[in-house]
């Protein structure tokens, strides 16, 4: 009898995730946005994924669900790259996670996620992950606050374009 | 007549007791009383419990947790599942519990006993407070005073059941095992109130007067206080002398070992019980908890004077006492150093003056303290020779100062200390061994009993 944790992957908790993930479609409907039963049953695959390389665990649906509900109304966001999108910005999640030390909450992380991507990083998701998401876990790290930057913006150019 | 025990299905001696619910399962599956749709829902339960738990560890901010964490969890819950699968009558009953109980009650009934074993815990410490020996032990001390108070403040019972944070050096006479978490630390207190116990009915002194006959630097050493107490106490009793004062000479050991050569092994371990009960009658001790605890410890004690009677070291077993306090100490006091100008100008007209004779001159003349002459010795660029005509100059307490101060019997490895420093033990050692052997003894002995200030 084996209570080793890492391999468990009950179709039962599977089949949850995707229903989950289909209900979703019902209020992104609203901007256009729908995942087929595959599109879904792949991004459940890909959460599997993601957790293991990451060494996490998750019991029940999952932050998936989470992601979709806040991304759904991103300008950055159309029926051609949604699937896409949501698989990056799932893997990018639990990556962010570790790198956080557990430090902020599922909320709170994918909020910071969606600020930076429609605001900074204009809908690049290299931008967030490589540039914000990094920033963020290094502040909290060495315990800044998340948004904590230690060079200053410059100020901006006046009217003559003189400093 | 032999003992007639119960024969159950599953054998409770082969049970790990560290991961209690598991070899259960283990052996019901083995022996047919739970099939494979019985494991697969228990595990399924395991796994449902497994996602409350971590749910409320998370605060319900998260989703996910790390596996290290959640596997730490996983053994925390299985240990509390254990804890009270141990407190069922016996091993068939804790398995058919396994089968109608959820895993979920089970874990309930588990978490209100570590509660319980919790708040028992705290009170046999502060009884093992209460009874602690006054002894300069440092493991001894240190493990009661901080390390066993650390588990109280460190202990977690949701997530961490099965951990054991104390720092626990001070090791047992019937060492603990095959437990962990509270059930560890419940039956480390107890076994060492038990010991303390006895020990408390010989006074302080005798103690540390034993102990430090069977090592000076016995306050450093990881021993078992009730351990040395009770093989002494049995001596003393094979002697016919008072237990009480723990007092055996070397010479009754010496009769003790021409007497005890000659049992075989059987009849002597059966002397040693008869010494022992003999003992404990002497001592009063009629508390039913420690003499089952002594029991527990003849063994091991039985094993080591079997031992030490056939290699003949039975003086290292049985120990004499040493009167520490008896001996004479010779109070040092380096007296009061120059002032720092006047140390300067002395070590710049060291090192102009070229002659030795004047420079030894110089130091008669000009050095008037212990402290200063040190310090010369690493600051005055002396040579071999010129060192060793200055240790000519000093008296003979003087020396053993230095020996005490630097010393080269030591286990300090030669890279830890500095250049200078390395020279002078070098040239002291040099110096030494020079020296006949009666004055060397005599210096070390000075050096031994001196008290530097």
């Amino acid at each position: 009898m084996s209570f080793e944790i890492i391999g468990i992957s009950s179709s039962l908790i599977e089949k949850q995730a995707i229903t989950e993930i289909e209900r979703c479609n019902e209020f992104t409907a609203e901007f256009g946005l729908a995942l087929s039963p595959s599109d879904a049953a792949e991004l459940v695959e890909a959460r599997n994924i993601a957790l293991k390389s990451n060494g996490r665990i998750e019991f029940g649906g999952g932050a998936i669900h989470k992601i979709i509900r806040e991304f759904c109304d991103s300008p950055y966001i159309s029926m051609h790259n949604y699937a896409e999108t949501i698989h990056e910005l799932t893997e990018m999640f639990y990556y962010y996670k570790n790198e956080t030390l557990d430090l902020m909450s599922d909320d709170d992380l994918i909020k910071f996620m969606k600020n930076s991507f429609d605001g900074k990083c204009q809908g690049s998701l290299e931008l967030l992950s490589g540039r914000e998401l990094a920033n963020m876990a290094r502040n909290l790290r060495y315990g800044y606050p998340p948004d904590y930057s230690e060079d200053p913006m410059p100020d901006e150019e006046d009217e003559d374009g003189e400093y | 007549m032999a003992n007639i025990d119960k024969q159950h299905v599953i054998e409770s001696n082969k049970l790990s007791g560290e991961q209690y619910f598991t070899s259960i399962l283990q052996g019901a599956y083995a022996n047919g009383l739970l099939c494979d749709s019985d494991m697969e829902n228990i595990q399924l339960q395991c796994i449902q419990l497994l996602a409350n738990i971590c749910e409320r560890y998370s605060g319900g901010e998260s989703s996910s947790i790390r596996v290290e964490a959640a596997e730490n969890i996983m053994k925390s819950n299985l240990y509390t599942i254990g804890l009270y699968l141990k407190s069922l009558p016996d091993v068939d009953f804790a398995a058919n519990e396994i089968k109608k109980a959820s895993v979920s009650e089970m874990y309930q009934k588990g978490r209100k006993l570590i509660n319980v074993r919790l708040h028992s815990a705290k009170h046999i410490y502060n009884l093992v407070r209460k009874n602690k020996l006054f002894t300069p032990n440092y493991s001894y001390n240190s493990t009661i005073n901080e390390g066993i108070g650390s588990f109280f403040k460190a202990y977690d019972p949701d997530y961490e059941a099965h951990e054991t944070p104390a720092s626990i050096d001070y090791q047992l006479c019937n060492p603990v095992t095959n437990m962990i978490g509270i059930e560890f630390i419940l039956k480390y207190l107890e076994n060492l109130f038990l010991e303390n116990e006895f020990c408390r009915g010989f006074a302080p002194e005798d103690i540390h007067h034993m102990l430090y006959g069977y090592d000076k630097g016995y306050k450093d050493l990881l021993i078992n206080i009730f351990e040395q107490v009770l093989t002494a106490a049995l001596g003393c009793s094979l002697a016919n002398r008072n237990v009480v004062e723990l007092d055996i000479s070397a010479e009754e050991i010496r009769h003790l070992h021409y007497e005890l050569s000659e049992y075989d092994d059987c009849s002597l371990s059966l002397k040693l019980r008869k010494a022992a009960g003999k003992m404990l009658e002497e001592l009063n001790a009629d508390s039913l908890p420690l003499k089952r605890y002594i029991e527990r410890s003849m063994p091991k004690i039985i094993t080591n004077i079997l031992h030490a009677v056939r290699m003949n070291t039975l003086n290292k077993t049985f120990i004499s006492k040493a009167l520490p306090d008896l001996k004479p100490r010779i109070r040092f006091l380096s007296g009061t150093k120059m002032h720092d100008e006047d140390y300067r100008k002395l070590i710049d007209e060291l090192l102009m003056c070229r002659h030795s004779p004047d420079k030894l001159a110089l130091i008669k003349e000009k050095v008037k303290s212990f402290g200063d002459l040190e310090d010369l010795l690493f600051d005055a660029q002396l040579s071999e020779e010129e060192t060793d005509s200055v240790f000519d100059i000093l008296e003979d307490v003087e020396i053993a100062a230095l020996i005490r101060r630097h010393p080269f019997r030591t286990d300090i490895q030669a890279v830890d200390l500095s250049e200078g420093e390395m020279a002078l033990r070098q040239y002291l050692k040099n110096y030494i061994d020079r020296l006949p052997k009666g004055k060397q003894e005599e210096i070390f002995e000075m050096a031994d009993r001196l008290i530097d200030e």
